[in-house]
């Protein structure tokens, strides 16, 4: 009887030619990575600006029929909070929704096993989310400018810098929700998300209009800075915003990308 | 110089309560493909995600290419690439622009991506599907497009390591045979190449080195002829047994075999040469008097030396160890 057990290996005979990788620069890196992943993500894309469309128009329109014989500040308050609620719903429930998928099909590992340095795959996210989400903006105040004929006084620097702010906030974020929970909890927390942006943010009506204790809890949540920052940069005449703003958005925003390097670099 | 591109010592992973991988030491040497089998659940994924720095060992050490894989990881990832189980996420490119990506993204220059690309569609024979662009949900390029892709992406460039889980799911015939062929020319060209599969006969083919893993430790290591453990001119003699029946070779004593392996209702005998004659007239007269359904005779596999150190443990086996 013969007895298959390990046994010292026979060298290969000539030495085959030694392979060296190459060092391949981070720009390059990001640049391959883009490519990649707009090729991925741009064939959603004119779904997206669609479902954007719809929603600012819900907004807009449907919040409108709420509200009768609306005012013009009202008018104005709930457009000027359109473009805030297309950003958020794009960073915390579509991305999420996105990420939990490339984690379920492996494609997420699949690339936490390319040569790149793996906080690239955040850069890369979040330049290809910022790209498809900014159009949001845009699109939700056609619509306010469609149905209540308003003129908005735009702060031009405040305007950008808010939009790519909230945009990078929203995605950090909810990138950070896809990577920290099993995707189902992912999934459900998204959706519980939408309905507290939509219904329960003071972004479509004045804050003053919560209980004390609710209008406390908004002040340290990322949301009413968010529509606060972008107001004031849509109608500059009529809002402003404080730094307070933008401090709690910026802390928000260091957390989600804390949360996501962590998760992207650990090893479980 | 190292000739090692991959050295694996001790290494033990866990979860929770499962041991995946058991105090696994293994090498891989530049130029040499080595094939990885075990059935499913053996630890082969796991011992591929500690590679690439997905998981992290329990104990043990992992040098890539001279880089210590636990400490360092990122260093380690640029000696490696991984063809894993799961799709390549290619959805919204084409096999083409694939290629040429992940040839960027291993310091190819463009031009030299594109011609990688070319030659990998000659080599693989996907030309007709180079340019057409993978869909959501599986569209545009079937499920063996998308595989022979993700080979060509990991190949794309010269690499150290190449690590390749089971790359030919999903691969027509025909394809198949070109991959193997392909696999064994980047060992060929000076990679080394860690084959994870259970598709032992195919492999047999083209690899240098097996490391035969059951239920997380490593039972067994060598060449497959050495694995074989019998010579060259050995015979299987395969019983077909009826449902739920005995097998009569094993209470047989005027049978002389080498190896016994019993899976489901089939038997394999390994069976000297000399032994043949004799043994096929005992099954011969097995058949007739109803107790198999059926046997054949045939060179001894690999398959029979890999069944007989991975089957559990059977009162009726002899031959394999099982401790």
């Amino acid at each position: 009887m013969t007895e298959p057990t390990a046994a010292p290996r026979t060298p290969t005979a000539p030495h085959p030619p030694s392979i060296t990788p190459v060092q391949v620069s981070p720009w390059r890196s990001l640049g391959m990575l883009l490519r990649w992943s707009l090729a991925s993500i741009g064939a959603m894309l004119p779904l997206i600006v669609v479902v954007q469309a719809m929603l600012a128009a819900g907004i807009v329109i449907g919040f409108g029929l709420l509200i009768p014989d609306i005012t013009a500040e009202a008018a104005l308050f709930l457009s000027s909070g359109a473009p805030t609620i297309l950003l958020l719903t794009i960073g915390l429930v579509i991305v999420p929704q996105g990420v939990a998928r490339a984690r379920a099909s492996g494609a997420l590992d699949y690339q936490r096993a390319l040569p790149v340095a793996r906080p690239l795959l955040l850069a890369v996210d979040l330049v290809v989310w910022t790209l498809i989400a900014l159009p949001g903006v845009a699109i939700g105040l056609l619509v306010g400018h469609l149905r209540y004929d308003l003129a908005f006084s735009f702060d031009w620097p405040l305007l950008i810098l808010a939009s790519l702010l909230v945009t990078t906030m929203a995605t950090s974020v909810g990138y950070a929700i896809a990577v920290s929970f099993p995707a189902m909890l992912a999934q459900l927390l998204s959706q519980v998300l939408v309905f507290f942006v939509l219904l329960f943010s003071p972004i479509t009506f004045p804050a003053s209009q919560l209980p004390d204790w609710f209008q406390r809890v908004h002040e340290v949540l990322p949301i009413q800075p968010a529509a606060d920052l972008l107001r004031a940069g849509i109608a500059a005449d009529t809002f402003t915003a404080s730094g307070r703003d933008l401090l709690v958005l910026t802390l928000w925003t260091a957390l989600g990308l804390l949360v996501t390097l962590r998760a992207l670099v650990r090893r479980r | 110089m190292d000739p090692d591109v991959l050295r694996i010592t001790d290494l033990t992973r866990r979860y929770g309560p499962v041991v995946a991988n058991d105090d696994l030491s293994f090498h891989v040497r530049a130029g040499e493909v080595v094939g990885l089998l075990g059935h499913n659940g053996a630890g082969k994924t796991t011992v591929v995600s500690q590679i690439v720095g997905l998981l992290r060992p329990h104990a043990g050490d992992i040098r890539v290419g001279g880089t210590d894989a636990v400490r360092d990881p990122a260093a380690a990832r640029r000696h490696v690439a991984l063809q894993p189980q799961a799709q390549a996420p290619i959805d919204g490119l084409t096999p083409r622009s694939a290629i040429e990506i992940a040839g960027g993204l291993r310091g190819l220059t463009p031009r030299d991506a594109r011609a990688a690309a070319v030659s990998l569609a000659e080599e693989l024979d996907i030309g007709p599907w180079m340019d057409r662009r993978a869909l959501p949900e599986g569209g545009g390029l079937s499920g063996g497009i998308r595989r022979l892709t993700g080979f060509a992406m990991a190949v794309a460039a010269p690499i150290p390591l190449l690590i390749l889980d089971e790359p030919t799911n999903d691969i027509d015939a025909s394809r198949r045979r070109l991959l193997w062929d392909a696999v064994r020319r980047r060992g060929d060209a000076g990679s080394g190449v860690l084959l994870v599969t259970h598709n032992v006969s195919e492999a047999e083919r083209i690899v240098d080195e097996l490391v035969i893993l059951d239920r997380g430790r490593l039972v067994a290591e060598g060449s497959p002829a050495h694995l074989r453990g019998t010579q060259d001119t050995d015979l299987r003699l395969e019983l077909q047994l009826p449902p739920e029946g005995a097998d009569p070779s094993a209470t047989d004593p005027h049978l002389a075999v080498r190896r016994r392996v019993r899976t489901g209702r089939r038997t394999l005998l390994t069976v000297a040469a000399q032994e043949a004659a004799p043994a096929v007239a005992w099954a011969a007269a097995q058949h007739a008097e109803h107790r198999i359904e059926g046997f054949s005779l045939t060179p001894s596999t690999l398959e029979d030396a890999y069944l007989a150190l991975t089957t559990p443990p059977d009162p009726t086996r002899e031959g394999a160890t099982d401790d």
